[in-house]
């Protein structure tokens, strides 16, 4: 180690630069307790509503499009992963390598939040959000399907989603066994949406913190000794990633094998 | 990799991850992610819930214990990572023990 790169690095009120990483390790992990608790809110949420509605849950669930959850889990995992060889090679102090391994981090991040946004918008496309766009879409494929009855291969222009629920509705009340009441299928939907959107901006924040790690790497400011300034971000990028992997299969999974989904 | 290390050494290379351990770790957690996806849309019926968290669950694990350098056995990481788990548990424990044993109007 360079004495003028240990002098650069060590704050004065640390003794050394094993304490000083560990104090910044610890600030980091007492973030990241908070973030733990703020989702586990949303998660306990998530428990109380599923158990209460699991049909509807289920049915919402299964119109989720699963293989976008499947692309952006396999991108998340090897974004972790090109993280953690990030910060082997800041310790190794091979700066060029970091910044290759950094800017991976960043385009599989990225990746993420694009196809994030293709299901976002495919999901709008199809008014598959709670409100006005749901009931409007649901009422266009009830009147369609009155309108069917009798009229063998009749194709109506209601979303999917929208059709397989008038049809399973269709001549039930709302105390009828095997009933999917709407009113809950967008409940799911506004915690698929809540829950998905603020992970999305944790991924936003830690894309931004990489770009900030990949200008001081360029800039020389993360030497072998400096290494724990890119540990401290891959913290809080393991723990999005790990949010995600709870995330992936309460959402998308809560449906897959009892109906046929729609994507 | 470890090697002898001292204080005043520079902290760079006690602990640097070997490749070879972070690809296992990697293939593990995505293997798994890839049997969670699979084992659902065979419909596992009352045991999905369960058999998903707790394959999410040991991926949390792989990933902290590895990727987040739990397995380093720094005392005070550890109490703030069980500190939150304990918090979440006080969560659920409360909640649910209301939730699943109030009687609810039919709606």
């Amino acid at each position: 180690m360079s004495a003028n790169h240990h002098g650069e690095v060590l704050k004065h009120h640390f003794d050394n630069l094993e304490q000083q990483h560990a104090a910044e390790r610890l600030g980091m992990w007492f973030f990241l307790v908070t973030e733990v608790l703020f989702f586990s809110g949303l998660f306990v949420a998530y428990t109380v509503y599923r158990n209460w509605y699991p049909a509807e849950f289920a049915f919402a669930s299964s119109h989720l499009i699963l293989w976008i959850a499947g692309v952006n889990t396999g991108l998340l995992i090897t974004s972790s992963l090109t993280m953690t060889l990030a910060i082997r090679s800041a310790q190794l102090g091979d700066r060029r390598a970091l910044i290759r391994h950094l800017l991976a981090t960043f385009v599989l991040g990225a990746g993420f939040l694009g196809f994030k946004a293709l299901e976002y918008y495919t999901d709008i496309n199809e008014r598959f959000v709670p409100g006005v766009m749901f009931r409007t879409e649901l009422a266009k494929a009830e009147e369609e399907l009155a309108a069917s009855h009798g009229a063998a291969g009749h194709h109506g222009t209601a979303q999917h989603w929208a059709a397989d629920l008038a049809k399973n509705n269709a001549g039930k009340s709302y105390t009828d066994p095997g009933y999917i009441s709407p009113g809950r299928v967008q409940l799911f939907l506004c915690f698929y949406y809540i829950m998905t959107g603020i992970h999305g901006i944790h991924i936003l924040v830690g894309l931004g913190c990489i770009l900030w790690l990949v200008q001081q790497a360029a800039a020389g400011k993360i030497p072998r000794e400096n290494y724990s300034t890119v540990e401290v971000v891959s913290l809080y990028w393991h723990l999005v990633d790990m949010i995600w992997l709870f995330l992936m299969p309460l959402l998308y999974l809560a449906g897959a094998g009892t109906h046929a989904a729609g994507h | 990799m470890h090697t002898e290390h001292k204080v005043d050494d520079p902290p760079t290379m006690h602990d640097v991850d070997s490749p070879g351990a972070m690809f296992l770790v990697f293939l593990v957690v995505l293997g798994l992610a890839v049997a969670n996806i699979l084992l659902a849309t065979t419909g596992l019926g009352k045991l999905a819930l369960p058999v998903q968290l707790g394959i999410a669950s040991v991926q949390a694990v792989l990933v902290a214990y590895y990727w987040m350098h739990m397995r380093r056995g720094d005392q005070v990481v550890t109490l703030s990572a069980l500190s939150s788990l304990f918090f979440v548990f006080i969560f659920y424990v409360l909640v649910l023990s209301d939730v699943l044993t109030r009687w609810r109007i039919a709606m």
